[in-house]
């Protein structure tokens, strides 16, 4: 029990942490400026995009679709970057000196990224509705916000991996690219999967977001639980099996530095 | 003032500067993602999206091309400034007879160059892959605009450089600034299905006009009355760009040494 | 004409503290300083780290703008016409950076040679000049990341003799150079003197001062405290001769007591392992070791000696007391 509690100062402070660091990296006013025009201008160009293509009553597809890819920002930029931001600030051998409590630490990050991540979808949805009066009302609220935490914890899940990966490569920032727009690619968010080459909708089926973006839409058009939850539950499968894939990375990549006392040098 | 001296003073400072950036960038990871792997990507997604809507495979070519070419210079030209700070150098060229701002207008034409050639590489070697042809009906006036396209990306990343040099937090002007400008310079989509009030803000930009010019002369669109006044627009917003920068660098760089954070790091 | 002006020049930095509650702190830098530098002159800045010399060279080199006061170089004001100024001025910063370490010191060079408009037919021939004059003929084609410190500092010293400059400002050119590396550095400024350019130096080491300078300005906390030849700055030592004497465990309270007696001007202590050196000026020289030796009664003392004071003493007094 007192393990547990210590466990749980340890995520909180964590997560408290990453937010702080946040928030010295991004004044408070380009904080909230990234946080609005960053998404604002994402979604609009996909969606108009779309709209040229196939008219304005195809907007809610483009909408949603790029609103929940937001949740991408920060499973996997910030996640990325608040797991790699140790490599920067030379807290690393403390962070391993801790025992036992790695894998809270390492929780920790990545929860403070689940709410900010889930409210730059909801921030995108509302914009949706704003601007081309996306249609909430078949929808399930409550389901929807299920679905939206389950594209941030399974983003996040795949940020964790990228974050190990990038304490082990040097260009961490391409790889988020990469993925970023992969992601944004193969999740379905602007092209149904239906259109897909084969070997792309194998791919599409192994990646976050797929799921909870065709969920997404089901919702707002008045699906139930029912309807939807095999689909939400895979989804967190499958993050969790990147953020265990993230965590075998960091604890060979710890056990590699310490065999070779390289934990001070990276 | 003589030619020779405009060689000296200007001519020769730009190249230098645009050759010392190609060879700090050649083989960056990011800098290539930015120039080619990302307008490939939204090529990509942009066939997919409009395949059914435009029958010509090269406005989306354009499009997307133009997209690559506005991050680049967004990304890489904030960089490049960063990296001076980093490696000590911005003080140095600061405190040199040569103008700021002509060594950065270097590093634009750099970027341009680096961007619009391996995009053009790119592009043609996937469309003799993929077996889609990419015709562009007007050449000449194609390349005329491509020049033009590049004097004003070049004059309107001249006028962001300042903010790099004036906040070091350069990355969330980087994000805010990106998507945008795709936006209102209508790459991939006409900006009449942009809400009017936007119009304004489209036409003041030298990278709508571009736009304007390279999609009508690559699909053939292109009446003599037509261009000449994209083109006029074009230049003229390069050149108010181009005035305005020099301007700005003042009183940027008057600033910077006043709160002495020119070796900030 | 001077070559440069400065009349009570004055810098203040505003620093922000804190995270969420931003507070200001005001750092006076330079707090009105004002002398002459003649052309041809080699001026030298001698002070303790934050005395001010960088700041200063900042301001002379159009790098910071001034909090109040005026200064001009070769006539031109160092704010309304900085671009003429940095026509006619090269600078150095001791130290690694400033340079691009991913291009070779020939490539820097080049480089630097177009923004400082040299043109390209007088490059040509005065890269391959330079890199000899610094002694890097031969490594020009190599990449400057893998230059030793000494060699990066020899290639800032031929970027700021690209367009020959009238004025030069090098603010610790030898530092971390190995004794070799700083002679050679001292004979190129030497030579650089004899070409009759205008020299603003600062350093730490004082031998470096004595043996360059015409002239030195000894700073202390962005004032200026002396300004004199070499010489000039000892007459202020003269009469006092340096006594210094080895001793083992010094207890403070001899130390105080020391300090106290009339015959006494400054003691300092300086520790090595397991012994002290103590330094104590004194214008009875010699004479005062026996009073002293009595003072340090029960102490082991080993080797002393007396000496005639050297430009260190004279900063030493000038700055040490306040440092105390
Ligand atoms: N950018 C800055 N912001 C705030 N304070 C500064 C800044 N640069 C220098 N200072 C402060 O101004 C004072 C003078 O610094 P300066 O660098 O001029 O000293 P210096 O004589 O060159 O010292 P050193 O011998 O260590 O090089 C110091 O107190 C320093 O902390
Ligand atoms: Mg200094």
């Amino acid at each position: 029990m007192r393990k547990f509690v210590f466990n749980l100062r340890l995520f909180f402070e964590s997560a408290r942490l990453s937010y702080i660091a946040l928030f010295r990296w991004l004044r408070p006013g380009t904080y909230a400026a990234s946080k609005i025009i960053m998404p604002l201008a994402d979604i609009m160009f996909f969606t108009f995009i779309g709209i040229y293509a196939n008219g304005v009553e195809a907007a809610p597809f483009y909408v949603i679709g790029n609103a929940m890819h937001l949740a991408a920002i920060n499973g996997i930029y910030g996640v990325t970057m608040s797991v790699g931001g140790d490599r920067w600030e030379g807290t690393l051998p403390y962070l391993f000196g801790v025992p036992g409590s790695r894998l809270f630490t390492f929780l920790g990050r990545a929860f403070f990224h689940l709410l900010d991540g889930s409210l730059n979808v909801i921030i995108g949805l509302l914009l949706g509705w704003l601007i081309w009066q996306l249609d909430f009302s078949q929808a399930n609220l409550l389901l929807l916000g299920a679905a939206i935490a389950t594209a941030t914890i399974a983003t996040c899940g795949m940020g964790l991996a990228l974050g190990a990966l990038g304490l082990v490569t040097v260009n961490i920032m391409f790889i988020n690219n990469l993925f970023f727009f992969l992601l944004l690619i193969f999740a379905g968010a602007n092209v149904p999967i239906e259109q897909f080459p084969n070997w792309m909708q194998t791919i599409s089926q192994f990646i976050p977001l797929t799921r909870s973006i065709a969920a997404a839409r089901l919702i707002i058009n008045g699906a139930h639980l029912a309807d939807v939850q095999s689909m939400l539950l895979v989804e967190l499968l499958i993050g969790a099996a990147y953020a265990l894939l993230g965590f075998i990375i960091f604890r060979t990549f710890e056990y590699q530095a310490r065999l070779r006392g390289t934990l001070e040098a990276i | 003032m003589s030619e020779r001296n405009i060689a000296i003073r200007y001519i020769r400072p730009i190249l230098m500067s645009a050759g010392v950036l190609f060879k700090q960038q050649a083989t960056d990871l990011f800098v290539i993602f930015t120039v080619v792997i990302q307008p490939m990507i939204v090529a990509l997604l942009a066939l997919w999206m409009l395949g059914d809507a435009v029958d010509d495979a090269i406005y989306i070519v354009v499009g997307s091309g133009m997209t690559g070419l506005w991050s680049g210079l967004l990304f890489n030209g904030g960089n490049s400034i960063t990296r001076e700070r980093w490696t000590g150098t911005l003080e140095t060229i600061v405190g040199l007879p040569t103008a700021m701002q002509v060594i950065v207008i270097g590093k634009n034409l750099a970027n341009v160059t680096q961007s619009m050639a391996s995009m053009i590489a790119c592009y043609t070697i996937s469309s003799l892959f993929f077996g889609y042809p990419l015709v562009v009906q007007q050449p000449w006036l194609f390349a005329i605009s491509l020049v033009f396209t590049g004097i004003a990306f070049v004059s309107f990343a001249l006028i962001l450089a300042p903010l790099f040099i004036l906040n070091p937090a350069v990355r969330s002007f980087q994000n805010g600034m990106e998507f945008p400008v795709f936006l209102l310079s209508g790459f991939l989509f006409p900006i009449l299905l942009l809400p009017n009030w936007t119009n304004p803000i489209s036409y003041a930009l030298p990278t709508y006009w571009a736009a304007r010019a390279l999609h009508i002369t690559s699909q053939g669109l292109a009446t003599r009355h037509e261009l000449l006044f994209v083109w006029a627009m074009l230049l003229g917003f390069s050149a108010l760009y181009l005035i305005m920068s020099s301007w700005i660098f003042r009183a940027v760089l008057r600033k910077a040494r006043v709160d002495a954070t020119l070796n900030m790091q | 004409m001077n070559a440069l002006v400065i009349s009570d020049l004055r810098r203040v930095y505003r620093a922000h503290t804190g995270v969420i509650k931003r507070k200001v702190k005001e750092v006076v830098a330079v707090d009105g300083i004002s002398f002459e530098v003649g052309e041809g002159e080699l001026f030298g800045m001698l002070g303790p780290n934050g005395a001010g010399k960088t700041t200063t060279v900042k301001m002379l080199t159009t790098l910071l703008i001034p909090t109040g006061g005026r200064a001009s170089v070769l006539g031109y004001d160092i704010v309304k016409d900085e671009s003429k100024v940095r026509e006619h001025i090269g600078f150095i910063f001791g130290g690694e950076r400033g340079l691009y370490w991913r291009l070779s010191g020939y490539d820097n060079l080049r480089y630097f040679a177009s923004l400082y408009r040299v043109d390209p037919a007088v490059s040509k021939t005065r890269i391959p000049y330079l890199l000899d004059l610094v002694g890097l003929s031969g490594r020009g084609d190599e990449k400057v990341e893998g230059y030793s410190r000494g060699m990066k500092q020899r290639l800032h010293v031929a970027r700021t003799l690209l367009h020959n400059p009238d004025v030069l400002f090098l603010d610790e050119p030898t530092i971390g150079l190995d004794p070799v590396g700083a002679r050679e550095l001292r004979q190129v400024v030497r030579n650089l003197q004899a070409e009759n350019k205008t020299i603003l130096l600062t350093t730490h080491y004082m031998f470096e001062a004595d043996a360059l300078c015409d002239r030195i300005a000894v700073i202390d906390k962005g004032k200026i405290v002396a300004l004199d030849t070499p010489a000039g700055l000892k007459k202020h030592v003269q009469d006092l001769s340096v006594i210094e004497i080895e001793v083992f465990g010094l207890r403070s309270e001899a130390l105080e007591k020391i300090r106290t007696e009339s015959y006494v001007d400054t003691v300092s202590l300086e520790n090595r392992d397991q012994r002290q050196a103590l330094m104590i000026h004194s214008p009875r020289g010699a004479e005062a070791v026996p009073d002293i030796m009595a003072q340090l009664d029960g102490h082991r003392v080993g080797r002393v000696s007396v000496r005639e004071p050297t430009l260190e003493d004279a900063y030493i007094r000038l700055v040490g007391g306040t440092h105390e």
